[in-house]
């Protein structure tokens, strides 16, 4: 039996590797439920490291057992006594062991000091029982090396001891700049233009109490901004006081973002040792409290004392005690636990998917039909398949359907026709729906030819709603994903939509009826389909009006997503390369599977409204079929009692299969200080995430309310938010002043507004086609900030004079040029201007472009000789030229999504309506009934002089 | 005399009737706010029952015209005005997938609707004993 000696506290992970012979119980150990009694070896160590506190009852007999037989006492016993323990010894001094009884100990760090700023930290909540002096007396050894661990003093650390000589200097070494946390500076926007780098700045620090959190690397505890971003990042502690300060509260989530180069991936807990709380049922994260010795933990949500599970300090991997400390879901803002059979339905289903294509006689002709077939057979490898359970299948469709049959074993496919599309049924019960793995033969058989087996198809029609119900019938019972190209409006079967684009009513209070559905087939589908678990993501590639409106509904509430081309054409290289690019992305994408996703708050704090793509399906269950990567939602939060703890957090749980099979549980976690200071809450305010969060609500009023009614949302919360911060933060008070004041960090708020205003899908204009406002605004509902932003405050870059360094390769990669504020003041008639929003990419050529510019970028003779239009730049060997490319390139690449710019050559003298076009991207500019920047701002400040009159 | 009688006996059962669906969404609704019910269930339940009661109650508004009972004709004839304009704009049936966004406003329009239909029961039952009364009158007079 383990002896005190051996009980070495949790954590020395890494003098145990060489123990070979013990790997012969890590066989035994997976089978949990086998352990034998020798119960109390294990436990008996964990008592000794308790110390006085946890005298009688073994943890064993305490804990709950209800969800699973924590081994990690028992395996503990099978171990000899007392090896490692010297080296042990060795790195602790000894006023560390009565640390140890506050099960506070942080073993496995290799410098004392830090298990003692960890015991500092904890002070505050603790009452400093039995350990705690010896964490005191030795804190100020642990300012002593902040350079070892740059990042935990910057969190709270010096504030434990806020008298301390040394805290300036180390604030001053952190850039934090002054004592109060978050100070305000006011900008006065009528001197100061909007700097398109101001964007690139990242939110204001969180700066949370000291001790809130566990982890040495609070950096990490806390989620990347990317990922959960909250509006304010000191929440207000009273309904009362956030109403003051005018400000949305909210949450703008990206749960499933993709890796970029060099990113980690989210730590994944393996041993299903999910330490929930009992009563909110939240994880445990960086931000709960360890107390009673370490045995309980407190929820940080809802402050409920929850027991710890017993193998939580157990390594299954090596079968030995492990460092609690060193657990991923106690150190990381995200994780994902492997979720054992409680957390399932039924057992993980496998990957599917079911494409739709439609084959009418204007599909094949606009070459969608062989672009997509094509795409898919380059793209069979990149499918995630890695168990081989993968099923595929293809089902076309013009005014009937075509059903493709691959029997096992067979390496052609069989075409089986329906043509009752009023009551679809499924020509035969199996082979439809095929294993990728098996069915390869057949599959790329059957790829290879489909372009020529319709490439004489005349018929006209589209039976779009009954081919989706024909592919729901195949998926039914497992769920997945519909993948549907379709080129045509729906005229055939359940779901035909009629033809209402109308050109008399756009820029009328009519239009938000054109952004409705105008069938119920589309809202009822979904919600059939949300219940299958079945997503569906719509390629829309109609040259005529389509109804995207009503067809992007069903990829709204099945968490898919809506691609849309419009006058798709294949032998345009440029529509076929973005085509194959983004549908090769969502075929390649790992998505997640049968999903539902969560958010909890802490005591005082509700989730009061939901925006984005998925099903909501109770109070605040949001139901996502599949999991897309970079998909955004939108979260407003209620401030329902008053708060009085010192930091709240926010948790989001998205339960989820992944494409291989596993059950998963993804934990993001955000923890924000609260504040009863309203300039605090000011400061802290995020307007990136403000300017999302408004987008979303925005889009939801075009349709609920109309367009107008929307912009004026917009632009009243705008004056809103400007005349509390001058009625309560600046000296005006409520009289006129000359000046319009924010703090520097909602600088560019107006200018983000104006251009939300400017953006296609709310913009006041009767020319636009309800298509492609209906197409803005899914990408304005689902886009994360990190696209969103360029799409309402586009990019402009002068490319003729760019910094010498521009282009090239740098440090991170390719160096981009310095942004310009997006107004056509800055065009020059001998330039080469680029403006992107990450959808499209313009260059703008100047009339006098001089030819040797047209020469080095082009490769054309003159300006005259150039096309305006869609185009791809030669790569010509000439420095200019490959620095254009790159910058092009790197436009395409360095946002997250499956998206791909198309590059657009505009000349100043070019066709109209792509210089319009572009232009209407210059959202500083003038445009029609819009206001230029200046006007906006003018018009800002009277509206919040004259409001401050009343 | 006797066919007021007759006629608000009958309103006073509907009226009953109409009360009870109201309690019955009300119920619903605070289901779905306590996650008793999912949204899909909730509405295929409740949309069954909208039609019914709107019908009932254009039905009764429109016995109240036909027998030339103008003030209870008056009194029904807004909410009749009001859901005829719903089926109009066709948001009368609930949608699952917007339920949780206009919750708050179906739980007062039924609240509303509640106290209306509570009102009118009583009413229609004053006026049904008044219906009583004069045909007892009328009965005692006639035997004398």
């Amino acid at each position: 039996m383990a002896s005190p000696t051996q009980q070495l506290p949790p954590g020395w992970a890494a003098e145990w590797n060489a123990e070979h012979q013990r790997y012969l119980f890590i066989e035994t150990v997976t089978g949990r439920s086998q352990w034998e009694p020798p119960v109390e070896g294990p436990n008996a160590p964990i008592d000794a490291v308790v110390g006085p506190s946890a005298s009688g009852s073994p943890p064993p007999a305490t804990h709950n057992p209800k969800r699973r037989q924590y081994a990690a006492g028992q395996t503990q016993a099978y171990y000899g006594a007392a090896e490692p323990e010297s080296s042990y010894d060795a790195g602790y001094t000894a006023p560390q062991q009565p640390q140890q009884g506050g099960g506070l100990f942080t073993p496995g760090l290799a410098q004392d000091g830090f298990g003692q700023q960890q015991q500092g930290a904890q002070a505050p909540y603790y009452p400093p029982q039995d350990a705690a002096a010896g964490g005191y007396g030795a804190e100020p050894a642990a300012y002593g090396q902040p350079q070892a661990y740059p990042q935990a003093p910057a969190y709270g650390q010096p504030q434990a001891a806020p008298g301390m000589g040394a805290l300036t200097d180390q604030f001053g070494q952190m850039g934090v700049g002054g004592q109060k946390p978050f100070q305000l500076h006011t900008a006065n926007l009528l001197t100061s233009p909007p700097d398109p780098r101001e964007l690139a700045i990242p939110p204001p620090e969180i700066r949370l109490p000291p001790g809130a959190c566990l982890s040495q690397n609070a950096t990490h505890a806390n989620a990347e901004p990317g990922v959960l971003r909250c509006t304010l990042n000191a929440i207000p502690t009273t309904a009362s006081l956030l109403g003051k300060s005018k400000i949305p509260l909210g949450l703008v989530i990206t749960p499933y973002r993709s890796l970029k180069e060099g990113e980690s991936i989210v730590p994944v807990v393996a041993d299903t040792i999910i330490a929930r709380c009992r009563r909110c049922r939240a994880y445990i994260s960086p931000f709960v409290q360890f107390i009673d010795g370490g045995n309980r933990w407190r929820c940080c949500l809802c402050n409920m004392s929850n027991e710890v599970p017993q193998l939580f300090d157990w390594d299954q991997v090596r079968n030995q005690p492990g460092d609690r400390w060193a657990r991923d879901e106690l150190n990381h803002a995200a994780v994902e636990f492997v979720a054992p059979t409680e957390y399932m339905v039924r057992a993980p289903q496998p990957a599917v998917y079911v494409i739709l294509i439609d084959v009418s006689h204007t599909a094949v002709q606009s070459g969608m039909v062989a672009t997509a077939t094509r795409t898919i057979l380059e793209n069979l490898d990149r499918i995630p398949n890695d168990d081989n359970r993968t099923k595929i299948a293809i089902v076309c469709f013009d005014v009937s359907l075509y059903f493709f049959s691959m029997p096992p074993g067979s390496t052609d496919a069989t075409m089986l026709v329906v043509s009752d599309t009023d009551d679809v049924f499924l020509p035969k019960p199996t082979d439809l729906l095929v294993n990728l793995t098996e069915a390869r033969a057949s599959l790329e058989n059957l790829l290879g030819r489909l372009g020529d087996m319709f490439a004489e198809n005349h018929s006209l029609g589209s039976a779009l709603g009954p081919a989706l119900q024909a592919g729901f019938k195949l998926m039914n019972p497992i769920g997945g994903q519909i993948l549907c190209l379709s080129s045509t409006l729906p005229t055939v079967g359940p779901g035909a939509l009629k033809n209402r684009e109308d050109a008399k009513i756009l820029g009328t209070p009519k239009e938000s009826g054109l952004l409705q559905a105008a069938s119920p087939f589309y809202k009822t589908f979904a919600i059939e389909c949300s219940r299958a678990q079945v997503s569906v993501d719509m390629f829309l590639f109609s040259s005529a009006y389509q109804d995207v409106a009503t067809l992007a509904y069903l990829p709204h509430y099945t968490s898919g997503q809506t691609y849309f081309y419009p006058a798709f054409n294949a032998a345009r290289s440029e529509d076929a390369v973005k085509f194959a690019h983004e549908l090769g992305g969502v075929l390649a994408m790992p998505i997640m599977l049968e999903a539902v996703q969560r958010v909890r708050a802490s005591k005082g704090l509700r989730m009061a409204s939901f925006h984005g793509n998925f099903f909501v399906r109770s109070t605040d269950l949001l139901a996502m079929p599949a999991v897309p990567q970079d998909q955004s939602y939108a979260i407003e939060i209620q401030i329902e009692d008053t708060i009085t703890a010192p930091f709240v957090m926010f948790q989001v749980a998205v339960l989820h299969t992944t494409c291989y099979g596993e059950r998963r549980i993804r934990v993001i976690n955000l923890a924000l200080p609260t504040t009863s200071n309203l300039s605090e809450v000011y400061a802290s305010a995020d307007q990136v995430a403000i300017a999302t969060l408004l987008a979303n609500k925005a889009v939801e009023r075009t349709i609920t309310h109309s367009l107008e009614n929307s912009r004026e949302a917009l632009f009243t919360k705008l004056v809103e938010i400007f005349s509390a911060y001058k009625a309560s933060m600046t000296a005006a008070g409520a009289g006129a002043s000359a000046q319009l004041s924010i703090s520097e960090n909602l600088k560019m708020l107006p200018v983000l507004i104006l251009g939300l205003l400017k953006n296609v899908g709310i913009r006041q204009s009767a020319q636009i086609p309800p298509d492609l406002r209906a197409y803005a605004q899914a990408l304005l509902t689902s886009l994360p900030s990190q696209q969103l932003i360029p799409y309402i405050y586009p990019n402009f870059y002068s490319l003729h004079n760019m910094a010498p360094e521009a282009g090239t390769i740098g440090e991170n990669g390719i160096i981009m040029p310095i942004p310009l504020p997006p107004s056509s003041e800055r065009l020059e008639r001998h330039g080469l201007f680029m403006i992107e929003d990450g959808q499209t990419i313009f260059l703008w050529v100047g009339r006098d472009a001089v030819p040797q510019l047209v020469m080095d970028v082009f490769d054309l003779p003159s300006y005259e000789a150039l096309r305006g239009g869609k185009t791809t730049l030669p790569v010509l060997d000439n420095p200019f030229n490959q620095r254009v490319n790159a910058i092009i390139q790197k436009t395409r690449e360095m946002r997250r999504g499956v998206y791909y710019p198309q590059l657009y050559v505009v000349k100043e003298d070019g066709e109209m309506p792509l210089r319009l076009w572009a232009l209407s991207l210059l959202i500083q500019d003038r445009a029609d009934v819009l206001p230029s920047y200046q006007q906006f701002i003018t018009q800002l400040k009277d509206k919040v002089n004259g409001a401050g009159n009343y | 005399m006797l066919g007021t009688g007759w006629l608000f006996l009958f309103a006073v059962l509907m009226a009953a009737g109409l009360l009870f669906t109201m309690v019955f969404f009300i119920i619903m609704f605070s289901d779905l706010e306590c996650d008793y019910i999912n949204p899909i269930d909730l509405c295929n339940k409740l949309n069954q029952f909208v039609f019914p009661e709107n019908a009932a109650h254009a039905f009764l508004t429109l016995l109240f015209l036909l027998s030339g009972q103008w003030i209870a004709f008056l009194l029904n004839l807004p909410l009749v005005l009001f859901n005829a304009n719903k089926i109009r704009n066709k948001n009368h049936m609930y949608d699952a997938t917007e339920i949780f966004r206009t919750l708050s406003g179906h739980k007062t329009e039924s609240f509303f609707k509640l106290g209306f239909y509570l009102l009118s029961f009583f009413y229609y039952l004053y006026r049904l004993i008044g219906g009583v009364r004069s045909m007892i009158v009328a009965l005692i007079s006639e035997s004398e």
